[in-house]
């Protein structure tokens, strides 16, 4: 049995179903609410949401049973003095201490839990970079939506902020240094880029089972770190991606070669290129891409998937997850080979990520 | 004592009370005894700055207010969802 979490634009949605085959909606809570983010703490089996009403702004709820009773947790709220107030949940992530996990949020700041959940703290010393006042955000705002942990050291943990660049922390968010070299941020001019705060990280994973691996899509741009982040290689131009935009970004878990993007047309043409869904797989470390789109559509099908709409779980052969705006749900059990619609109709998918 | 009336979305985080007792001279100072009681509340009306969710909307003596105007020992506030978002 698969479950998938899909935030949507109203109400979070929790689909479950046998690996490639029908999907059933076990439940529908938050309804009417933006649901930004909803994730499962796979040590715990606790669920989480972010959840912004319309009116009454984001908060975040945990759940032992996502069909059952929410309880709101104590943050993520900046403290006073911060002078910020919470204006979006992007992420949640398990950290690699137990109990631990870490938050991102708009205006783009990381929060810390040592309950399980519970109850968050902001991580001071990376609001307090002196270079925060330079910072900007980019269409989505100014949002840290990137949380990397190392596996088994709670004190190393990588982030990426749009518009603000990958943030790394030897000593469990004490203290922070911006790693940004080899990003070219060609969407400036190029006499503006050598000094230059902007470099909008869309999406950011580390390779589960080899720490010093990242992915990264850019905004305009696929890169790889084989240092931890320290430094980042050009694996999108010119290696049979049909555009270097784009936001989903997914890595096999058992495999630091193969990862996944779901390129778009171009930032000023946020949909899918030329009208036909696909998905890019590289297996050789971005050396080369190849298209996945047997059983995805192909003609007319200008389909926007955003940042956490992407997802893969941790089965052999790969499941393969993604949402769209336009509220459809497809699914991959066989490491992207083939595809089907898990679900259609829906309000416009937000996140996406297996319970 | 004042009373906060409030709208039917954030009952729930209120014990389900459509209607609350509270303290305060102000509208701010209500709000603040209202979170008091019921903490789940905290950050539903105002932010973690104390400043009015934006759209959130306050009367008192059927005008729309700022958390600044007085309120009397025998007045309610209505704390309304204003007619945006989607």
């Amino acid at each position: 049995m698969t479950e998938l979490l899909v935030g949507t634009r109203k109400g979070l949605v929790v689909l479950r179903g046998r690996r490639g085959g029908t999907f059933e909606m076990a439940a529908r809570t938050f309804a009417g609410e933006v649901v930004e983010f909803a994730t499962r703490d796979p040590r715990t089996g606790r669920y989480f949401a972010g959840v912004t009403h319309g009116q009454f702004g984001p908060h975040l709820f945990y759940a032992d049973d996502p069909a059952g009773k929410w309880e709101q947790a104590e943050g993520p709220a900046f403290p006073p003095g911060a002078g910020a107030a919470v204006e979006r949940i992007w992420a949640v992530q398990p950290g690699a201490g137990e109990d631990e996990l870490w938050c991102g949020v708009a205006p783009a700041a990381l929060f810390h839990s040592l309950d399980g959940g519970r109850s968050w703290s902001l991580v001071r010393a990376l609001w307090d970079v002196p270079e925060r006042v330079h910072w900007e955000g980019g269409a989505g705002g100014l949002c840290l939506h990137s949380i990397c942990p190392w596996p088994a050291d709670p004190n190393r943990l990588a982030v990426g902020i749009s518009s603000a660049g990958v943030w790394l922390t030897d000593d469990g968010g004490k203290s922070w240094r911006r790693s940004v070299k080899g990003l070219v941020p060609r969407y400036l001019p190029e006499e503006a880029r050598k000094d230059t705060h902007a470099y909008c990280v869309h999406n950011m994973h580390r390779a589960a089972g080899q720490p010093t691996t990242l992915y990264m899509q850019f905004h305009g741009g696929v890169y790889r770190s084989d240092d931890a982040g320290a430094s980042w290689i050009d694996i999108g131009t010119d290696r049979g991606l049909p555009s270097d935009f784009g936001f989903p970004l997914a890595i096999d878990p058992s495999d630091p070669d193969r990862a996944f993007v779901i390129p778009l047309a171009a930032d000023a043409d946020r949909v899918t290129p030329g009208g036909r869904v696909c998905v890019y797989e590289t297996r050789d470390r971005g050396a080369t891409w190849n298209a996945l789109a047997n059983g995805l559509p192909q003609t007319q099908a200008y389909l926007t998937v955003l940042r956490q709409a992407f997802c893969r779980d941790s089965d052999t052969p790969l499941g393969l997850y993604f949402g769209a705006q336009s509220g459809e749900v497809f699914g991959s059990a066989d490491g992207g080979a083939s595809w089907s619609t898990v679900a259609a109709r829906l309000p416009p998918v937000l996140s996406l990520r297996c319970g | 004592m004042p009373r906060m009336i409030l709208t039917g979305s954030i009952r729930q985080h209120a014990g389900g009370h459509a209607a609350v007792a509270v303290g305060g001279e102000t509208v701010r100072a209500a709000i603040a005894a209202l979170e008091e009681a019921h903490p789940a509340l905290r950050g539903w009306v105002v932010d973690e700055r104390g400043a009015l969710r934006r759209h959130v909307k306050l009367f008192h003596r059927g005008a729309s207010v700022s958390l600044d105007a007085a309120v009397g020992p025998e007045e309610e506030v209505h704390v309304v969802a204003a007619i945006s978002g989607g």
